[in-house]
């Protein structure tokens, strides 16, 4: 079992350069150890910018967050070999095969070389990968490429693992798969903080989400009492309830 | 797994797959060095070894005309046909239709013109030694013109050297003339032949000696495969660029910040990894130059005999190129950028730095504008080894601008890095 991991965030706020509006407005919230967390709102709300700033990509305007292991606060180096990321974007190179890229990513945790092909072999095997594991990415179909998105971001087996968007564009199995392994490691003790557009697919994956909105915290709970108070069945529908039917997108 | 040791393998990785770059980083300096051996050694030949093709219409009937031929032919410098036929008014297009790089028109009255100048000249001579009196009359025409027609092609330099040859064999004519009317003066017109003979060979012997301290005969070998050699090791910005920008647009960047990794230790193996290509490049070149070239009638490239210095300055610009490499992919938005900028800006360099021309034949503001240009102090790092057997310490005086490079290069790329918030 993996050390599990808490994260608290203190009036985090986030204001880019160059722009009027904060991003993010004194959010306070926290995740707890062992949570399938859910950070959702709609386009522009803020939820790349927060998992941005938790996985240490960018900086606070002000506020701060902490990682907690057994009450500990960690420094963030500590919190750099815990984390799992797994961005929206593929975070890989594609002229490489997905054995030479675990190999490259895998090294920066200090894992064995033996270590690391263990480990890739394992998540390839779940995620339906083995077979291509010494073809060249740029080969893949997408839903290929997300499995091995998800696969480098595992590769150490995280205590906190951060996923953006992480089944967008894939197909049913490749979904299915990608999930199946998640859960299987939020089991074993990982924290999953989360963030997607689908919400049929947040309200079978989370147990606690945060609601952002225009850069502002509206709600934070879990989910089933949240779903009684307002009331309502799906998430969908607390989500309109909650954000309006209003576009909120912009540009820079 | 060794960090360091899989963020090179990676890199060599993508090096390796990427084929165009390959392509460019290897085949191109080749094919530059050979071919621009082959036509600048090819021009020297010609010039040297009489394959300038020319043809002469001479119109005159006297003698001179005939002696003024034989000493162009004398010279080698050219391969001589006699076109007697053409008109004036035919010789451009016959030049231009016929491939020919160059004509001579002599004149009808070339000789007779010739006689006249030199009898006055030596008339004048005599009376001033009060031997005789002046005749007082003077030629009607100063100079009887000789029209010379060449390719528009043909480079200045190669007209003015046709030019300075027909003016120093017109001097040679007149002057044996008039000794021929001084001696006759004196009633002993055989006795010259031994003047003449003496006149018609230099007195002073010329030998040209290259300010070199080492025992190094500059050619178009000793030239070319060190220029070309630094173009093509700075012309690694195109692929080196190329992948930083890809791998900042890809997002493995953004996924690197979130791993236990100095970013230094990215930055560094892929330093390792171009300076090592950039070095192959140089041992691809200059083998060519030392092995190929010699089977193929071109000058054998002949290394410094100090090969520590010459690994050390070998070292210094593979690192200025690979910094500058760097920097542009850092600064570059877009592919397209690092492409565009890449190249255009090592082309620029490379034309104000001497690689394409010599610097000493620029105009004194673009002198100036050179010293900006890395590649100038490249190419005198290596003249100073190949042509001019410098040591390490000569070497220091013509280095130190390329310390600066790097230092700015590097420093520009860490701000842009930090702005950026990648380290």
């Amino acid at each position: 079992m993996i050390n599990s991991i808490c994260i608290k965030t203190e009036n985090l706020s986030k204001r880019y350069r160059n722009s009027e509006e904060e991003s993010l407005s004194k959010i306070s919230f926290t995740i707890n150890k062992g949570d399938k967390f859910g950070i959702l709102g709609p386009n522009g709300a803020g939820k790349t910018t927060l998992i941005s700033i938790l996985c240490g990509i960018i900086p606070t305007s002000s506020g701060k967050y902490s990682y907690y292991e057994n009450d500990t606060v960690l420094s963030l180096v500590d919190i750099k070999k815990r984390l799992g990321f797994v961005p929206q974007d593929y975070a890989f190179y594609e002229e490489l095969s997905p054995i030479q890229n675990m190999m490259y990513f895998g090294s920066f945790y200090k894992l064995s070389i033996k270590e690391i092909t263990r480990r890739s072999e394992e998540i390839f095997n779940i995620l339906g990968i083995s077979n291509v594991a010494h073809k060249k990415i740029k080969t893949f179909s997408g839903g290929m490429k997300r499995r091995m998105n998800l696969a480098i971001g595992i590769i150490h087996k995280p205590a906190v693992l951060f996923l953006d968007e992480p089944t967008v564009g894939a197909d049913v199995q490749s979904k299915h798969a990608m999930l199946t392994y998640i859960n299987f490691l939020n089991s074993e003790g990982t924290t999953v903080v989360y963030t997607s557009h689908h919400m049929s697919e947040a309200q079978e994956f989370c147990n606690r989400i945060v609601l952002i909105n225009k850069g502002e915290l509206v709600v934070c709970d879990e989910l089933k009492p949240l779903l009684q108070k307002y009331n309502t069945s799906s998430l969908k529908s607390l989500f309109i309830q909650l954000t309006g039917t209003q576009y909120f997108d912009h540009y820079e | 797994m060794n960090r360091l040791r899989a963020s090179v393998k990676k890199e060599f990785l993508l090096l390796i797959h990427d084929r165009v770059g390959l392509m460019f980083m290897f085949m191109m300096p080749l094919l530059l060095v050979f071919v621009i051996t082959i036509v600048q050694d090819n021009a020297f030949r010609k010039i040297n070894e009489g394959h300038i093709s020319m043809f002469i219409v001479n119109h005159d009937t006297g003698s001179q005309s005939i002696k003024l031929i034989q000493l162009v032919e004398a010279s080698g410098m050219f391969k001589i046909e006699i076109k007697n036929d053409l008109d004036q008014s035919e010789i451009k297009q016959y030049l231009l239709e016929n491939r020919k790089q160059a004509a001579v028109y002599i004149p009808d009255d070339f000789s007779a013109l010739l006689n006249e100048k030199s009898n006055y000249a030596a008339g004048l001579m005599l009376a001033d030694f009060g031997l005789m009196e002046a005749s007082g009359i003077v030629p009607e025409k100063e100079v009887s013109e000789i029209l010379l027609f060449h390719d528009p092609v043909l480079q200045e330099a190669y007209c003015q050297n046709i030019n300075n040859l027909l003016v120093t064999s017109v001097q040679i004519l007149e002057n044996t003339l008039m000794l021929d009317v001084i001696y006759s003066q004196f009633g002993i017109d055989n006795e010259s032949g031994q003047l003449k003979e003496k006149l018609g060979s230099p007195c002073v012997s010329i030998t040209q000696t290259p300010a070199s301290k080492a025992d190094i005969k500059p050619n178009t070998t000793q030239h070319n495969v060190p220029a070309w050699t630094i173009f093509a090791m700075f012309f690694i910005v195109v692929s080196l660029g190329n992948n930083i920008v890809k791998e900042r647009l890809n997002g493995s960047f953004v996924r690197l910040k979130t791993m236990p990794v100095n970013f230094m230790l990215i930055w560094g193996s892929k330093t390792i990894v171009y300076v090592g290509v950039t070095i192959l490049q140089v041992l691809v070149v200059f083998s060519m130059g030392i092995f190929v070239f010699p089977l193929i009638e071109l000058p054998e490239l002949i290394l410094p005999n100090n090969l520590a210095v010459l690994i050390f300055v070998v070292l210094i610009i593979a690192l200025s190129a690979v910094s500058y490499a760097l920097m542009i992919g850092t600064l570059a938005e877009t592919q397209e950028q690092a492409n565009g900028i890449g190249a255009v800006s090592i082309i620029i360099f490379a034309v104000l730095g001497g690689i394409f021309v010599p610097v000493f034949a620029m105009p004194d503001f673009l002198k100036f504008i050179s010293y900006f240009s890395p590649l100038y102090w490249c190419l005198e790092g290596f003249y100073f080894l190949f042509l001019k057997g410098g040591n390490l310490l000569d070497l220091l005086n013509v280095l130190w601008p390329l310390f600066v490079f790097i230092i700015v290069c590097q420093s520009i790329t860490y701000v842009k890095l930090k702005i950026e918030k990648i380290i």
